[in-house]
């Protein structure tokens, strides 16, 4: 048995290449061999050409945009995969359009965290190698490389490309360029009961082990932070379920934003309804609520009976040389947490408000990585060093733009091969095996 | 088959991932420097390829062909 569309043509503009697409990616292609650029001057002239220095004798941080955006990252993969995994766990009919959309995004955020931790190392090649070779697995650091960059990024990669093999089997069945490729990603899928049975259970299964391994995985990492006794600001049991949490907000903001423009440049909707938005609204609602519990929390530990150096740190972020970064996440966290409530509450949800919402949420995040990554070096010294400082040169934030570009390059290539929207079951026609 | 193929990759990855985690990496609770290293070289890569291994084991559930019997 075999299955196409009934709609002629191929759904939601894959294959479709128009003029503002192409605008996009020539521009998105441009920023990329920028960053490439920056990169490869780091390489050849060492980390000199960065702002990162030593810690305490060298007056700077050795962490600085790169693992903020390694963080950042690997935060929004987790609510992709979150995402994907409760729709296919719990049977979500409703927000399956997201479903792809946010594997896609998951994987996408995890190879451009992989790549932001290769261009904080001097020697990328070495520190590759080593990592596989020496690595401790009792670290935190071999944990969040094992299990979110090989287990989890590799689950999800499964995940997405067995979820995509009908929607291609569909595709396959008109005579486009595509053809081949979807007939190979198909692999042979006929849409038979079987297979959608054998789909049903090999979803199910994957979702179930991929949940505890993210939450590990966050965990994980927050961990590389918080188990370091000798970092002031960094050592805090709130770190890891904080990490889990903001990478939610970072995560579910973004697909806001992702599914909107989905919505407006593919001609998703009819099935990206205002349900499905407000839906994500309301999530996002209840993790924004946790995590300013808890940075109140830790900012009343920080400043109520924690020992000096803690303090100095938590009184950089308020009144000193972080305080703007500071109080502009807090803003940018505290606003939406508003405007989502008032939605809630009248029950009226306005897209325009939810992707604001997104975007001020992930601006948030950085802003709150690059103060977990970066004041407790320059100010967090146990020894008698004086407070150093840390300024991102032109060379980090075009390699940092170039893993953004890159990631919304692939993602808008992606999106002209394979649906982005998984197709629903209406726009399907079972045709005779013979067909 | 299909049964068989799935659940050998899920048990062999699982157990590759367990072997290089437990016995072949660094020995557990030894924090001398000479203990510092794993007791055999590339016991990381060996944990990521059982991850792969069992990850790998849905891909072999949905895609392996029936059989003309079956």
């Amino acid at each position: 048995m075999a299955v196409r569309t009934t709609t002629p043509g191929l759904p939601y503009g894959v294959g479709r290449l128009t003029t503002a697409w192409k605008a996009f990616v020539a521009i998105a292609a441009a920023v990329v061999a920028l960053g490439l650029y920056a990169f490869l001057r780091e390489v050849t002239q060492g980390m000199r050409v960065t702002g990162l220095r030593n810690l305490g004798t060298g007056g700077g941080a050795t962490w600085g945009l790169y693992i903020t955006f390694v963080v950042y990252f690997i935060g929004v993969s987790f609510a992709g995969i979150t995402i994907a995994a409760l729709i296919r766990l719990f049977d979500l009919r409703h927000l399956r359009p997201l479903a792809r959309m946010a594997e896609v995004l998951t994987v996408v955020a995890l190879v451009l965290g992989a790549f932001a931790i290769v261009v904080d190392l001097g020697q990328p090649v070495r520190g590759v190698i080593n990592l596989f070779r020496y690595a401790r697995p009792q670290s935190p650091f071999f944990g969040t490389f094992a299990l979110v960059l090989a287990g989890y990024f590799f689950a999800s990669l499964v995940y997405l490309y067995l979820g995509s093999r009908r929607d291609a089997a569909t595709m396959a069945r008109e005579p486009t360029r595509l053809q081949g490729l979807h007939r190979f990603v198909a692999a042979g899928y006929g849409d038979t009961p079987a297979e959608r049975e054998r789909h049903r259970r090999a979803s199910f299964w994957l979702a179930l082990a991929i949940l505890p391994l993210l939450v590990i995985a966050h965990s994980t990492l927050g961990f590389v932070f918080g188990l370091q006794i000798g970092r002031p600001g960094w050592y805090s049991a709130l770190q890891a379920p904080g990490f889990v949490v903001l990478a939610g907000v970072s995560g579910i903001g973004l697909l806001i934003v992702l599914a909107a423009i989905v919505r407006r440049t593919c001609g998703g909707e009819d099935c990206l309804t205002e349900r499905v938005f407000a839906w994500l609204g309301r999530f996002l609602l209840v993790l924004l609520l946790v995590y300013v519990y808890f940075l109140a929390t830790e900012l009343l530990t920080g400043t109520y009976a924690a020992g000096e150096r803690e303090v100095d740190v938590t009184r950089q972020l308020l009144t000193g040389d972080y305080a703007w970064i500071f109080w502009a996440s807090v803003a940018l966290l505290v606003l939406p947490l508003g405007v989502l409530a008032w939605q809630a509450l009248s029950r009226r949800w306005s897209i325009g408000l939810l992707v604001a919402s997104g975007v001020a949420v992930n601006l948030a995040a950085i802003g709150k990585r690059y103060l977990i990554a970066v004041p407790s070096q320059t100010h967090g010294q146990l020894l008698p060093y004086e407070a150093g400082s840390y300024a991102p040169t032109w060379i980090e934030y075009a390699v940092v733009a170039g893993l953004l570009a890159l990631g919304a390059l692939v993602i808008a290539l992606f999106m002209k091969f394979i649906p982005i929207i998984e197709l629903p079951d209406e726009s399907r026609e079972e045709v005779t095996a013979d067909a | 088959m299909r049964r068989w193929w799935t659940w050998g990759m899920v048990i062999a990855g699982g157990a590759l991932m367990t072997i290089s985690y437990f016995f072949l990496a660094a020995p557990w609770g030894e924090d001398t420097v000479a203990n510092s290293d794993p007791r055999l070289e590339f016991a990381p890569l060996l944990f990521v390829i059982g991850v792969i291994v069992a990850f790998s084991a849905a891909v072999v559930y949905e895609l392996m062909p029936d059989r003309t019997d079956e």
